[in-house]
């Protein structure tokens, strides 16, 4: 298990703001209070199968 | 009794000859031979191709995993491939890229950064190794004037950014098509025509004009000269049957009589550009020689398990 997991960051539907958001937290942007939020491409390398 | 020999002794005799095209003949055998072959250049003649993509920065249009389809099936040369390892077979490594044996790794780095579309190529993939690099089609058919083009990945507009590693293995196309060294490979029986002399002497020339016109391909013409039907090209018949329709509804059964020869072939092989025609047809001739040999040594003995295993896994339906 991850020691710690990571907050991922979301991007606001409506300001575009970032919000960055742990497990159990209420999915609202801070800024604005829109409830709709865009997770963003992790920065990990990610692997596939070319088939 | 005595024990009969069905042995034959096969020719081929190569009519046509280009980088990745080949026109042959296979004559004294049968067609379970002609087309164990064919299905081998298509199947199982390995060749080398992009298997794992590890993607660091993908903002394109495209998503990940379309990206890391269309990378695989770009064509890669392979003349090495009969020579290396399966990666799975592999005990010096685990495939990953590293190991000269059986992998090889690509990077393909691009980043638009004007307002004009960047086309990302396969001219773009940087290969760790220069014997395996994505097949050039402007050399083979012989055009340097034209822009260097290469297979088309993505297309990026300003901003936009592609970033990634891919590793290519050695692969057989009974596994993935995109390992598949053959674009078409096909083979027809040599046609036998034999034209009834006597009977076509007693047509009138009207009579000889639609008997030739009734073919949909041009197989027949009348000779200038002797105003006889004569056979211009028998491997322009396509077994249509229309010829032998036509005379049957003039009443002339039998004026023409048109056989498959059945230990005759004309095969058409053209390839991706992986390897060239000619050693497609000579290493699928060598896989076929191993598949045979797997046999005759595996006499459902444990020992030839070992020694064959994947090939006696192959022979066993695998």
């Amino acid at each position: 298990m991850d020691p710690q997991p990571e907050p991922v960051s979301y991007i606001c539907g409506d300001c575009g703001t970032e919000n960055t958001l742990k497990p159990g937290d209420v999915i609202q942007c801070r800024e604005c209070g829109y409830r709709i939020l865009y997770k963003k491409r992790t920065r990990r390398i990610v692997q596939y199968e070319a088939r | 009794m005595e024990e009969r020999s069905y042995q034959r002794k096969p020719v081929v005799k190569i009519r046509e000859m280009k980088d990745d095209y080949m026109k042959f003949e296979l004559r004294n055998t049968d067609a379970s031979v002609a087309n164990a072959l064919r299905r081998v250049m298509i199947a199982e003649v390995p060749t080398v191709a992009i298997d794992l993509v590890e993607i660091e920065v993908n903002s394109s249009v495209l998503n990940d995993e379309f990206i890391a389809h269309r990378l695989g099936l770009i064509p890669l040369t392979s003349e090495r491939a009969m020579s290396m390892r399966f990666s799975r077979d592999c005990d010096a490594c685990d495939g990953d890229g590293q190991c000269e044996y059986c992998s090889v790794e690509f990077h393909l780095r691009a980043k638009c950064v004007v307002d004009q579309t960047l086309d990302v190529t396969s001219k773009d993939l940087l290969s760790s190794d220069h014997t395996v690099v994505p097949v050039d089609f402007n050399e083979i058919a012989g055009d340097e004037t034209s822009e260097q083009k290469g297979v088309m990945i993505v297309k990026l507009r300003r901003g936009q950014e592609l970033r990634l590693r891919a590793i290519a293995r050695k692969g057989i196309g009974k596994d993935h098509a995109k390992w598949s060294p053959a674009a078409t490979v096909t083979f027809m029986y040599e046609p036998e025509i034999n034209i009834n002399e006597d009977m076509m002497a007693r047509l009138s020339l009207e009579d000889k004009q639609s008997i030739v016109e009734s073919s949909p391909t041009k197989v027949f013409d009348i000779d200038p000269t002797t105003q006889q039907v004569v056979v211009v090209d028998a491997e322009a018949y396509t077994y249509d049957d229309e010829v032998i329709k036509k005379l049957e509804s003039m009443g002339k059964t039998g004026l023409i009589d048109i056989k498959a020869k059945e230990d005759s072939f004309i095969f058409t092989v053209e390839t991706t550009g992986a390897v060239k025609a000619s050693q497609l047809v000579l290493n699928a001739i060598e896989i076929l020689k191993q598949k045979l040999d797997a046999v005759r040594l595996s006499d459902d003995t444990v020992e030839a398990d070992d020694q064959f295993g994947e090939l006696g896994a192959h022979m066993r339906g695998g």
